[in-house]
Parts: structure tokens; sequence; C-alpha cells
């Protein structure tokens, strides 16, 4: 009886223990947001003080009132609005594609291919940029949103098909089967019975895609020279750099880039974290 | 073929739909390329030529700022240059002390997340998203954060550093040469953590419970349950999780251009930063993708090497 006793309670201080130290990690993965998010609701001389004001002494929405009227911030996220959506477009119709032939498909080629995907990650980023910049410079596609779009698709098309490749093949092939013995041809087999059944992890998938489009800075910098197609991460950057912005706008800008990333990321997660997982634990 | 209608009149077949066009393509034995052939054009037109054009570039001169110096082979030049440039050696090294530090950083405290987590105590689901947060922020953003928390004068380190008596003035993190690369990678640490125990926390819940069991039935504490069945079970996605995250280490210098662009001095300064902005700042193209070829060979070479030493040591 007392070895019981000593048992669970040894295993209530192990839980105590477990809980004090993931709320520590919490805080420590959660702090900066939430530092930002004080500091931008404070005013300007309240930022700017001898002694640090941990809880806003006057709250005021003035820092995101400038940012957003008194800079090209809007029209920044326009266009990363209008360039993530160009990625997502791309990836999701030529990465579905391939990821079901490579899934559901057997074919001379094929594990060739899959490397093909994983390999083309390890290309460094300035080892791209540099030849993309002086092609796209030809192609008059440099500081446009849809020259931004494409250089996206060097990264995010093989992570799209590598994320679906963990969906499609949770789809059982025998539903396939009994769509083709109906007469159905493999066209239609694929738009009507497979393509349903990933949605799910088709929406997560592009969510991820989307997610990683509007974070994007390198490309962004080298590819883009006006307002016409900067997109906000840049634009920011350079506001920081150029006009010494204030911290509390730069803190209301970051806040406002972040919100849509954590609405779609909190809409999606769990279907994303398996998408994302799926490949790693089978292998 | 034509067709003829009741009243007699010939018409012509109605012409078939490209969608079912497309149907009957898809019955033949060459459809699996067909899907493919849109990802195929895609990624050797934006990643297989440029690359191609890239590494053909750091045999060639290229200044955009210098025209008069035409675009000429220059065999060698380059990578001569290169072995003689100081601040490539110092990038070098700073690469290796960067990925290194900033992986194993990530690693432990990921496995440490991800050993927690796996308790599935109450709580821990909302924890395990909140976690996951900081991987999903943009650079720009989690970098400027980080620079107002470690400013020198009003950032909130300092303030709290001091309170707790650690520090007896406030500290300019990212002037300090001693200062600026530790600093960093505790921003990166932070942004990057979330990834390796997002796949360890999966890897750890697809491991059979019966081993467990197993292993306590043979009187195994828990020391010894970890060193004999966690981590042997975790093996793989360890290794397969490192190789991507030193890839993205390596390759990506947004986190460094963001807080410090390599200063301060060259105290910070990594290889894929330096060949950015000799291509950003100086528009020497040339140069810098000799550059990015070096840092792509021996990043090839590491992947390979790293694989085939894990491999050996499964056997």
């Amino acid at each position: 009886m007392a070895r019981v006793g000593s048992m669970s309670r040894s295993k209530a201080i192990g839980d105590l223990l477990a809980q004090v130290a993931v709320w520590t990690i919490v805080l420590f993965a959660i702090f900066p947001i939430a530092w930002a998010f004080l500091i931008s609701l404070k005013p300007e001389e309240d930022i700017v003080t001898a002694t640090l004001q941990y809880i806003p002494r006057r709250i005021t929405f003035e820092n995101y009132v400038a940012i957003w009227t008194r800079s090209n911030f809007p029209t920044l996220i326009g266009n990363s609005i209008v360039t993530t959506l160009t990625t997502v477009a791309i990836c999701t119709v030529v990465g579905t594609l391939a990821s079901y032939a490579v899934t559901r498909y057997r074919f001379a080629g094929r594990r060739g291919l899959m490397m093909l995907f994983l390999v083309v990650r390890m290309f460094p980023a300035v080892m791209i940029i540099i030849p993309l910049f002086i092609l796209m410079r030809g192609l008059g596609l440099l500081d446009s949103r849809l020259g931004l779009a494409l250089a996206y698709t060097t990264f995010l098309l093989p992570v799209f098909i590598w994320m679906m490749k963990g969906f499609f093949e949770a789809v059982p092939n025998d539903l396939e089967d009994a769509a083709r013995i109906d007469g159905a041809s493999r066209l239609g087999a694929m738009v009507r019975v497979v393509l349903p059944l990933v949605v799910g992890g088709l929406v997560a998938t592009a969510v991820f895609i989307a997610i990683g489009a509007w974070n994007e800075f390198l490309f962004a910098l080298m590819l883009t020279t006006s307002t016409g197609s900067r997109t906000w991460p840049v634009g920011l950057q350079l506001m920081v750099g150029e006009f010494q912005l204030p911290w509390g706008s730069l803190a209301a800008g970051g806040i406002i880039s972040i919100v849509p990333v954590m609405i779609l990321f909190a809409l999606v997660q769990r279907a994303m974290v398996r998408g994302l997982t799926a490949g790693a634990v089978k292998s | 073929m034509a067709v003829v209608d009741h009243a007699g009149r010939v018409r012509p077949t109605p012409r078939r739909s490209w969608l079912g066009a497309i149907a009957d393509l898809s019955e033949t034995r060459y459809w699996a390329y067909w899907l493919l052939v849109p990802a195929l054009v895609l990624i050797l037109a934006v990643v297989l030529y440029p690359t191609v054009w890239g590494i053909g570039l750091s045999f060639r001169e290229m200044r955009l700022n210098r025209l008069d110096l035409g675009t000429g082979f220059v065999g060698l030049k380059h990578y001569r240059a290169l072995v003689e440039d100081p601040i490539f050696w110092l990038s070098l090294q700073n690469t290796v002390i960067w990925t290194v530090t900033a992986c194993v950083g990530e690693l432990l405290l990921g496995l440490a997340v991800a050993l927690l987590l796996n308790r599935e105590q109450r709580g821990f689901r909302v924890a395990a998203v909140l976690i996951l947060l900081p991987w999903f922020l943009p650079n720009v953003v989690a970098g400027h954060m980080w620079a107002l928390m470690l400013d020198p004068r009003l950032g909130v380190v300092n303030d709290l550093l001091v309170k707790v008596g650690i520090l007896s003035t406030y500290k300019a993190w990212f002037a300090d040469p001693n200062w600026a690369m530790a600093a960093a990678l505790l921003v990166e640490i932070w942004h990057g953590f979330p990834f390796f125990a997002l796949l360890l926390l999966a890897g750890l819940k697809a491991i059979p419970q019966d081993l467990y069991e197993a292993a306590a039935i043979d009187g195994a504490g828990p020391l010894t349950r970890f060193r004999y069945v966690t981590l042997p079970q975790l093996k793989t996605i360890i290794v397969a999780s490192v190789v991507l995250r030193v890839i993205s280490l390596v390759n990506s210098p947004d986190i460094l251009l963001i807080l410090t662009g390599g200063g301060p001095g060259r105290s910070t300064m990594v290889l894929s930063l330096y060949a950015f902005l000799k291509v950003n700042k100086e528009f020497n193209f040339g140069y810098g993708s000799a550059l990015a070829v070096v840092l792509f060979v021996l990043l090839m070479v590491f992947s390979y090497l790293y694989v085939r030493l894990a491999n050996v040591m499964k056997d």
C-alpha cells in the first residue's frame, strides 16, 4: 500500500514539474509576441521612458492608425496578398497533379523524381536568386508579383508535393479501383473519388504554402525594386532602415502582418501538423 | 466521321469536349507522365536552368555596376580570389558555429518539449499549439520582436537581467562582437525549436507502447528506457530532421541579415549572407555565384556523409 502511495506521489510530483516546465517553455515561445503587442498599444512617449512600463498605463490604437494611414503599408499588404494567392494557385494546381502521379501510379523514374523534389530543397536560395534575377530581368518579370510568385515555387512546390503525398497515400486504392470498375476514367476516378477525400489535407497544405509565401523575405528583397510589387516583409524592413520607423508603429505593423498567419494556423493546425509529420513518421 | 440526321442532312460529329479528351488521355499508359509535365517544366524553368546558369556565372565576370568589365569567361578567377579572401574563411567558420550551435540547441530543446508534451497531461494540447507558433512567424517580425526586447536602452531583457542582478548595466547585445552571435543564436533557436518539437512528438507517439511495457517488465528505469527504447526508435526522425534543419540554417541568412547584417565588424557574417550581400549590395554577380556554388557543394558533401554515417551506425 505504502509503495503504491509513494509511486503515485512521485508521479504527482513528476506531473507538476512537467506542467511547470511546459508552461515556462510556452512563456518563452509567446513572450516576444505578447511583448510586441503590448508595445503596439502604448503611445510613443510611454515606450521611450526612463523606467520600463510592463503593463501599458494608457492604451491607444494610434500606432495601428499611423502605420496603416501614414505609410504605404496597405499597398505592401495588397502586394503580399496577390503574390501569396498566385503562389498558392500555381502550387495547388501543378503540385496536386504531380503528387497524385507519384503516389498513386507506379512508373519508371518515380523514385528518382521523388529524390529530385527532395534535393531541389537543398539548393541555396542565394544560388537561385542570382540567375533568377538576371533571367527575370530579361523576361520583364523582375519587380512583378507574378515573377515573385514563380520564384517562390522554387522552394514551395517541392514542399507541397511532399506534404500532399502523405494525404494521397492515406486514401485506399480500393475506392479508386471500384470507381474504375464502374466505368470511370482515370481522370474521373481522380477528380470525383480521390480529390474529394483529400480536401482537408489540400486546404492544410495550401495554408502551409500560403504562410511560407506570406513570410518570405530574401527573394522579395532581391527581386522587387518598387512599391508596385514590394511585399510587406521587405517594406517593413526598409521602413525600419530608412525612415527610423517609431517602435510603436513597427510593433503595430508586425502584429497586423502576423494576424492572418495566426488565424490560418489556428484554423487548420491539426491537419497541417498531420501533413507535416506523416512522411517523417512513416519512413 | 459524320452523322446523318433524320432529315437526311449530313452534320459534323459534335465536337467532343476537351474534358473528354483529357479523360481519354488518362487511359493511355503515359498518363502519369502527363500529370508530371507541369511540375517538371516549372522546376526545370525556375530551379534547374537557373542553377546551371548560376554555376556558369561563377566562371564569368559580371558586375551590374561595372558593365565596362563585360561578362567574359574568367575561368577559376573567382575561386582563386575566394581562397585568398579572409572574409570567406571567417564566414565559413561562422557558418559552422552558427549551424552547429543552432541545430544542437534546437534539437535538445525540441526533444525536451516533445518528451514533456508526450506525457499528455491536462492543458498540453493547447500548450503544443502555442509552442508551435514561433516557427510560423515571419523572419522579419521575429527579428524585430527580439530586437525590441534586446534593445540597449529600452529592451525588456536588459531590464529584467539588471533587476535580477545578473547585469549591472544595460548591454548593447548586437553591438558587442563577443555577444552578437550569441544573441542572434538565441533568436534563431527560439524561431526553430518548434520544428524539432513537432517532428519528435509525432515520432514519440508512433513508438509502440508494448516496447516500454516489455522494458519495464525487464526492470528498466526511466533513463534506461529512454536510452534503449526511445532514442533508437526516434533515430530515423532525428537524422532526417537534422539534415533538413542544417540545410535551411546554412542556406538562409534572413535572421542575421535582419538582426546584424553580418556585424559588428564581421562577427556574425556567414557564407550565405556574404554571398547575398556581394550580390545585393555590391552587384558582384560572378563572385557571389562562386560563393553560392561553394556553399552548395559543401552542403551536398555534408548531407551525403551524414546520411552515410547514420546508415553505417544503424548496421
